[in-house]
């Protein structure tokens, strides 16, 4: 493969993987994993000696459910909805960054206000944080669509 | 960067509808145009030349402090 062909391929495959999305109506599917693995954590919290894995698992469908929603196509994907994308990546990555420094500091001071002698400071846990960051794209992405339309 | 998207479209008679239709975009990428709060791409804003059969500068102009 000549060097000019390779950067081409190259360039072919950042561009696809730049422009990736699913059909819009998997942010229907997303949805559903989102509310089917909600509904079962809430279910589990009810009975006793749950496993740990599963929990672990269904906060992992909740991600995924997350993800699928944010990748998912507009019914128009116009370069308007390409920019606002853009501005809640932004938004979600500052105030997730945020989020990383402060709230653990947070939870220690509340945690030294509510219990002085038995409090350790803790990092948070990767599903909150992919929580956190998700949760604010979408909270983000449909603020600004509001406003746009 | 301010626009008379309005009065053009309107010499021709079209609604956001049937403008966005011609374009390939939402209507509400139309709305955002006309009301300034987003600045097409050179790519659209060449498809809105097309459609007036009008230059770019002749709807879109440089305010101050641009």
């Amino acid at each position: 493969m000549s060097k000019e062909s390779f950067c081409k391929a190259e360039e072919r495959r950042l561009h696809y993987l730049l422009n990736f999305k699913l059909p819009n109506y998997y942010k229907k599917i997303g949805l559903a994993i989102i509310l089917i693995s909600f509904l079962f954590l809430i279910a589990f919290k009810f009975i006793e000696g749950e496993p740990e894995w599963v929990r672990s698992i269904l906060q992992k469908a909740m991600l995924v459910g997350l993800l699928v929603i944010t990748i998912s196509r507009e019914k128009i994907e116009d370069e308007l909805v390409q920019s606002l994308r853009s501005k809640a990546f932004s938004i979600a990555f500052i105030l997730g960054v945020l989020y990383v420094l402060i709230q653990p500091l947070v939870n220690y001071g509340v945690g030294i206000l509510i219990e002085p002698n038995d409090t350790n400071f803790e990092d948070l846990g990767d599903f909150q944080v992919l929580w956190f960051l998700l949760v604010v794209y979408l909270t983000a992405f449909w603020s600004l669509k509001r406003k746009n339309s | 960067m301010k626009n008379t998207l309005k009065v053009e479209r309107a010499i021709l008679n079209l609604t956001q509808d049937e403008l966005a239709q011609k374009m390939g975009v939402s209507r509400q990428t139309i709305n955002s145009i006309e009301t300034n709060r987003y600045v097409p791409s050179t790519l659209l804003a060449l498809k809105l030349s097309k459609i007036f059969g009008k230059q770019v500068n002749e709807f879109f102009s440089l305010e101050e402090g641009d």
